[in-house]
């Protein structure tokens, strides 16, 4: 992702950008309108060929008028997806899984890399206020949105009382998810500094963790409410605590091994990364290792038990620069357009009162935690985003009660959908209103000495 | 052996290309095509071993595609220049020339050869001849490289033979587009050949505009890379789904780069770097997709296309050193180290054999195997002896241990 300001751009620059934005839809147009059907690896390149050009221009294009990067790339994927231009198909959309394997372990990385002790202990207190106010009393107030509403909801019709409190339940596990990769994508392109740049980051690293505690937990509830059957079983708590601290300790584990070869050999890191990327995501779903927690604790001992933090950091921003265009402009054209036009009532309704409870959630933790003034009114704007976690437990979920999980999932990926594009806009312009985002011009890389271009 | 498991291989290698370009650990190490990985790649394949299967190697078709074309792009946007020296117009007609005469007398011989003694169709027999010639048309301008690096020639026959190896590449990507828009299957049956040649290589030269209009005035390499990658991957599927040719396509695309980029330089000193680390699993994977269980005919047609190819090469050297002055008294030897092939000639075989999968491909990738371990043998001693010879390589540089082996230049 390119980073934020940049010398200004002129008329004649966006004319060129917008000018090669139409030839990057025409080419695809053209080419898809000649050959309909396709074999599946050849839509594969040129859906991500598109992708990435058509993304990097369109975020360009939005930025004029203020929004994110992360926004054009979301834009152009829903444009070119399956629900508009057509230009990328549903299969060629599932084919592109290994680039989103991919980006979540840079994404995790990096966050983990983020994380400094020292920032950690000075936002701790507000910290733990928060995790502890956004997590019982969001899920609490957004498990009650659900119930009042719950008689608009197409699949809770005929449930009893009981049961539609287990789904209102679920239903606020969802809502307390957050989106670690929208949060890295716009700290990442406006190279943000400051109290709510580094709130937001910690909080919804941790509340990754938060939330796979929760889930089990809530799981273990619902489960005797809905089925009606059964008691309350805390054998989900061994196996997740198992995973938990195995993904720790595989994590760390990484973490020293990728320190020492940063200090020891310190090049090909591209080459790396995409092999920790592809090769040990993997494996961890084998093991039964949260994957994201894992490149998370990896990440986090890079930067805090050796001096390779930046090093690794600049690697997975340089990475990153591609595979995170890649990986939201497929979360873009993955957007379900006709379910969100199907459900947006009770979507909006769902998403405007989690993004309420969510700033009262903050201004109640902010002002047991004496937070400064710049994160009481600010702190809340990260947390609005959600992506592909929120799904992920929807998918959790859906397996897990057959019997209303496809409607839940439906529902979900509609309160997402709204999420995921809402969601970005505001924490840029809360970054940018507190005054965070690096509104310098950054150092244009000189061009490599004419030495460098003998071959 | 699963497909991430190979992945990871395959990223080990690209891992060792990228460390000899880097030139910092094993500089020296390896041969200067890389067949070494061509012919690995062979022995673990279904062929041999059967570590890698033939439905896991198909697995990594798109991967194969991307690398094939991603080699058309770096050979584009370095064709111009040796180093920061262009290429002069008329060592480029010549390497050209060469190349297209060479093609010729391989494809003659393929051709009358395949029409007598092999039962292919008649159709198949053109295909064969045509891209058999492509093939053997290339001199890879790696082994050029190390030769005059690696023994300080300097002089006017170590230029031109930089020079003819590099130009060589045009001929070969450009009549790919031609037989491949010949050869296309169900896309733009309305338009004809040469419609479909205009369609391949001017979809290269939109988007190369389109890349170079985008680089715009400050070069920074982070969004560089989004640029040049997009397109290249935009150009390479557009152009397989229509059934053309991406090498093509990307090479036209690296060459509107190469003139009309204001950052020429700054593109070819990123991309040139990233030959090596994207040939060597390429190599790999051809090496794997290799079919040495032939009919004899096409065989023996192998055989003598590589015969063909020695001839033409050394004949028209011959010719050289009566018309071409720095050539002169080394024309067999200089027309020997033009032998030497590698990327293109194999990329060109990949694929049509990812886009025509056959008998034919197979004898085409068959030949151009053989044809990159015969100059890797014959290439590289040939050059030395010919630049010794004509005074350009002073006694004293060879280094001791020079030479028992060939090893790659970085």
């Amino acid at each position: 992702m390119s980073g934020h300001g940049g010398p200004k751009k002129t008329l004649a620059t966006r004319a060129i950008q917008a000018a090669a934005l139409l030839v990057t839809f025409g080419v695809l147009y053209g080419v898809t309108r000649v050959t309909p059907e396709l074999e599946s690896h050849l839509g594969t390149v040129t859906a991500i060929g598109f992708l990435l050009l058509a993304g990097t221009l369109m975020s360009e294009l939005l930025e004029t008028i203020g929004l994110p990067h992360l926004s054009g790339y979301l834009l152009a994927g829903i444009i070119g997806g399956p629900h508009i231009l057509h230009l990328v198909d549903h299969h060629t959309v599932t084919e592109l899984s290994p680039v989103n394997t991919l980006a979540l372990s840079l994404i995790a990385l990096a966050g983990g890399a983020e994380l400094r002790l020292d920032t950690l202990r000075s936002v701790a207190r507000g910290l733990a206020w928060a995790t502890l106010i956004q997590s019982t009393f969001v899920l609490v107030c957004m498990a009650g949105v659900f119930l009042a509403i719950a008689s608009f909801v197409p699949f809770t019709q005929g449930m009893n009382i009981k049961a539609l409190i287990g789904v209102a339940l679920l239903w606020g596990v969802l809502a307390v998810s957050r989106s670690p990769s929208a949060c890295m994508g716009i700290l990442s392109q406006t190279r943000a500094k400051g109290p709510v740049a580094t709130f937001s980051l910690a909080f919804i690293m941790l509340s990754d963790v938060v939330v796979v505690i929760l889930l089990a937990t809530m799981l273990m509830l619902a489960r005797p409410l809905i089925t009606g059957s059964g008691g309350i079983s805390l054998e989900d708590f061994t196996v997740l605590g198992h995973e938990l601290l195995g993904s720790i300790a595989v994590g760390v584990t990484l973490g020293l091994g990728l320190a020492i070869y940063l200090r020891l050999v310190g090049h090909q890191l591209l080459l790396v990364l995409l092999a920790i990327g592809f090769g040990l995501s993997d494996t961890f779903s084998y093991i039964h290792v949260d994957s994201l927690l894992a490149f998370l604790a990896a990440g986090f001992v890079v930067a805090n038990l050796s001096d390779q933090g930046p090093k690794l950091l600049h690697s997975i921003e340089q990475t990153g620069s591609v595979v995170f265009v890649v990986f939201f402009a497929t979360a873009g054209a993955h957007l379900d357009i006709p379910l969100l036009r199907k459900l947006w009532p009770v979507a909006v309704a769902l998403c405007a009162s989690r993004a309420f409870f969510t700033v009262v959630a903050c201004r109640i933790s902010s002002r047991l935690a004496e937070d400064p003034v710049i994160l009481k009114r600010w702190g809340w704007s990260s947390l609005v985003s959600q992506a592909g976690l929120a799904l992920g437990l929807s998918v959790v979920i859906a397996k897990a009660f057959p019997s209303f999980g496809d409607g839940f999932r439906s529902l979900a990926i509609a309160a997402v959908a709204l999420n995921e594009m809402i969601g970005p806009i505001l924490f840029k312009f809360a970054l940018d209103r507190a005054g965070e985002t690096d509104r310098h011009e950054p150092v244009i890389r000189p061009s490599l000495p004419p030495a460098a271009a003998a071959e | 052996m699963n497909a991430i498991a190979f992945l990871l291989g395959l990223l080990v290698l690209a891992y060792l290309g990228s460390i000899l370009v880097g030139g910092r650990a094993i500089r020296g190490f390896g041969l200067a095509s890389g067949a070494e990985y061509l012919v690995l790649g062979f022995v673990l394949g279904p062929q041999v071993l059967s570590v890698v299967g033939r439905p896991l190697v198909e697995t990594f078709q798109p991967v194969l595609l991307v690398g094939v074309s991603w080699l058309g792009l770096v050979l584009g946007v370095s064709y111009l220049r040796v180093g920061e020296r262009r290429v002069p117009v008329p060592h480029m007609a010549l390497g050209v020339g060469m190349s297209a005469l060479v093609a010729a007398c391989v494809s003659a011989t393929v051709f009358f050869g395949a029409s007598y003694f092999s039962p292919l169709p008649r159709d198949e027999v053109i295909a064969f001849a045509a891209t058999a010639g492509i093939v053997c048309s290339e001199t890879t301008r790696h082994s050029v490289r190390w030769v005059v690096e690696r023994y300080g020639a300097k002089g006017p026959l170590a230029d031109l033979a930089a020079d003819t190896a590099r130009a060589s590449a045009l001929f070969a990507a450009l009549s790919f587009a031609v037989v491949n828009a010949w050869l296309s299957g169900a896309a733009l049956q309305g338009i004809s050949v040469s419609g479909r040649v205009l369609v391949s290589l001017g979809l290269g030269v939109v988007l190369g505009f389109t890349a170079a209009l985008l680089l715009g005035r400050e070069f920074r390499r982070d969004e560089s890379w989004g640029i040049l990658l997009g397109t290249s991957l935009l150009g390479t599927g557009a152009a397989a789904r229509l059934n053309l040719s991406p090498i093509s396509a990307t090479f036209a695309m690296g060459l509107t780069l190469a003139l009309v980029s204001r950052h020429r330089l700054d593109i070819k000193a990123m991309i040139t770097p990233t030959e090596k680390p994207v040939l060597l699993p390429v190599l790999l994977l051809a090496g794997a997709y290799v079919n040495v269980k032939l009919p004899i005919p096409l065989l023996v047609l192998v055989a003598a296309a590589l015969v063909a190819k020695v001839l033409a090469r050394v004949f028209f050297g011959g010719l050289l050193s009566v018309t071409a002055k720095p050539v002169r008294g080394v024309g067999l030897e200089f027309g020997g180290s033009m032998l030497s092939c590698g990327a293109l000639g194999l990329a060109v075989a990949l694929a049509l054999t990812v886009r025509h999968p056959g008998v034919v491909a197979d004898t085409v990738l068959l030949l151009a195997s053989m044809s990159i371990l015969l100059g890797e043998w014959l290439g590289p001693g040939a050059l030395r002896r010919a630049l010794a010879r004509a005074g350009e390589i002073k006694p004293e540089v060879p280094p001791a241990g020079a030479q028992p082996t060939l090893p790659s230049e970085a």
